[in-house]
């Protein structure tokens, strides 16, 4: 039986939720849970989200690719996007949350925390991180 | 707040839309109050919110909306975290909280006899009370952390997350008055296991404001995971040597070391010990943290003032997960002849680790060596680290460590231990 699927895109904000949409076919056509398939779809259009918005697409050929893979007692989602040096500032800033996060034990601290600084985060300022933080704790996928 | 166009201010006066304008845009903060002043006769007075609180300072000079209620807005979620915690659990949670309370109090009540003494006089009076009855507490606590273990060892990952978010929860003013454990909870620079840290394991010294505060510091740095951190550092440093003494018999060349996620690069006082050590030698010390970067760049100055030499020695400000994305790296850099890791691959994913240990073994020059640290599965101190701590690492068996080489071809590989068998070593030697 097939357990993986992948999905190219064009880096289109509408085009995230066609992939929700199928990753979520996908899943329950593969009887995994109501509730992990509803963490898992969340998990996938908030990847597909950040890799359309920080993304380096040059041309009309640039495309997104998600993968769903399902193993014994993992799934993996794969999301990628072609990035060059104009975009590193991004992925340093990446690399800096998923420390953060994966620093606590409990992902619901750095939820919780997450929370409490946009809060106080000036209002131009438009990276939230609360994503990510949103993968760790609802979807347990950090 | 002065009032302009002839205005004048009552005291109590309310206002029922207070909006202020402030970087061309418009905040409507709703309600407030005058409360009035006198200063040489002039009608002054302050605005007093009285139904949402914001913070104008905020507002006016970082351009940041806090309403200081929105801290309330977690609360439901705070609260109803605690009806997932077994009551075996909230039991031995409250039995702990109430045996380090008396301790507290007891040695507390000790400090405060001694308060009016000099500075000299307490220290060594500290010093006789740690002496006599430190190793009392520290039997209590090692007993607490058995109990602790035995609760929670078969929970499974969201268990554990749950537990350890209520333990700090209840423990937590205890935990901010041992500096070591507030610096993994609090994790300043944004990550576990900063130089600072491995400073504090490393001194293994007493610190904190109390007696009992000092006790609680210097516990978790007795411990065997500790331990295995300050014997890695010896080990890498005898590793060096080593190599250094090998190609020293061989040739005259430069021997290039890279050492990843360096830190304080602490190994490199016990590793170089003459000026002949640091003939021939080139050092690239990488380490995503800048401030990380400046106290190894303070230990080369050290060792270089000690030993009256000058040391060729790079520091790369770069992450090694960044590192993944930068194209033609072995260009930039060049090859090593012996690279070495020791606190870094505890915190990398199995494929992130796996894409990073290919990463430099591409970096290595034929015949050049390479040694990366990691803590075994069988760490005694996991569940102190995680629930005392908030430190969590990727523990690893022999097997997933050498697995994470399955992509590399020709590289002959061997694990070996520090002594007290907590942290494993990967040696890999790059054949071609």
């Amino acid at each position: 039986m097939n357990r993986s699927i992948e999905l190219t895109i064009k880096p289109k904000w509408d085009e995230i939720e066609n992939v929700r949409n199928e990753s979520t076919d996908f899943l329950i056509s593969q009887g995994i849970s109501n509730d992990s398939v509803q963490a898992f779809a969340m998990v996938i259009s908030e990847l597909v989200e950040n890799s359309v918005k920080y993304g380096r697409f040059t041309s009309n050929k640039s495309k997104v690719t998600v993968s769903v893979n399902i193993s014994e007692n993992m799934i993996i989602a794969e999301v990628i996007n072609p990035v060059d040096e104009s975009v590193y500032h991004h992925l340093r800033k990446l690399d800096k949350t998923l420390q953060w996060i994966r620093g606590f034990q409990d992902p619901f601290q750095a939820y919780i925390q997450r929370i409490r600084q946009i809060s106080r985060k000036p209002l131009d300022d438009e990276f939230s991180g609360l994503g990510l933080t949103t993968i760790a704790y609802e979807g347990q996928a950090i | 707040m002065k009032p302009l166009n002839g205005h004048r201010f009552k005291d109590g006066d309310e206002y029922s839309n207070i909006i202020v304008q402030a970087h061309n845009d418009s905040f409507e903060l709703g309600c407030c109050r005058v409360l009035a002043e006198r200063n040489n006769g002039e009608n002054i007075g302050r605005l007093i919110f009285i139904d949402n609180i914001y913070d104008l300072e905020s507002l006016v000079y970082h351009h940041k909306l806090v309403k200081i209620q929105d801290e309330f807005l977690n609360l439901p979620l705070l609260l109803e975290r605690k009806e997932k915690i077994h009551e075996v659990f909230k039991n031995f949670v409250s039995n702990l909280t109430y045996d380090l309370n008396v301790y507290k109090n007891t040695f507390d009540g000790l400090d405060a006899e001694f308060a009016c003494e000099s500075d000299v006089v307490r220290k060594v009076l500290q010093q006789a009370i740690i002496k006599t009855e430190g190793p009392a507490f520290f039997n209590f606590l090692d007993q607490k952390m058995q109990e602790q273990e035995h609760i929670v060892k078969g929970f499974n990952r969201s268990e554990h997350e749950v537990h350890g978010f209520y333990f700090r929860t209840q423990l937590w003013d205890m935990i901010m008055g041992a500096p070591f454990m507030a610096r993994t909870n609090l994790k300043p620079r944004g990550y576990a296991g900063d130089s600072e840290m491995m400073s504090m394991i490393y001194s293994a010294d007493y610190r904190g404001k109390t007696t009992f505060f000092k006790l609680l510091h210097k516990h978790p740095i007795n411990q065997p995971a500790a331990q295995a951190v300050r014997n890695r550092r010896h080990a890498i440093a005898k590793i060096i040597r080593e190599i250094k003494g090998r190609t020293r018999e061989k040739d005259a060349s430069t021997l290039k070391l890279l050492s990843v996620a360096c830190g304080p690069s602490k190994e490199l006082e016990d590793a170089l010990l003459t000026a002949d050590d640091c003939r021939n030698l080139y050092l690239a010390l990488l380490d995503q943290d800048a401030s990380a970067l400046l106290e190894a760049k303070e230990t080369i100055c050290q060792i270089e003032k000690k030993l009256n030499t000058k040391l060729e020695v790079d520091y790369l400000n770069e992450s090694v997960r960044t590192l993944l994305a930068l194209p033609h790296i072995e260009a930039k850099w060049g090859q090593f002849d012996f690279i070495y890791s020791m606190g870094l691959f505890d915190y990398l994913t199995p494929p992130a680790a796996s894409m990073v240990l290919g990463k430099l073994y591409q970096l290595l020059k034929p015949g050049g060596e390479m040694v990366i640290g990691n803590f075994h599965v069988s760490n005694p101190n996991r569940y102190y680290m995680e629930y005392w701590l908030d430190w969590v690492l990727y523990y690893r068996t022999e097997e997933d460590f050498t697995n994470l080489l399955k992509g590399v071809s020709n590289a002959e590989t061997k694990l070996f231990f520090e002594d007290n068998k907590v942290q494993m070593f990967l040696h890999v030697k790059r054949k071609d």
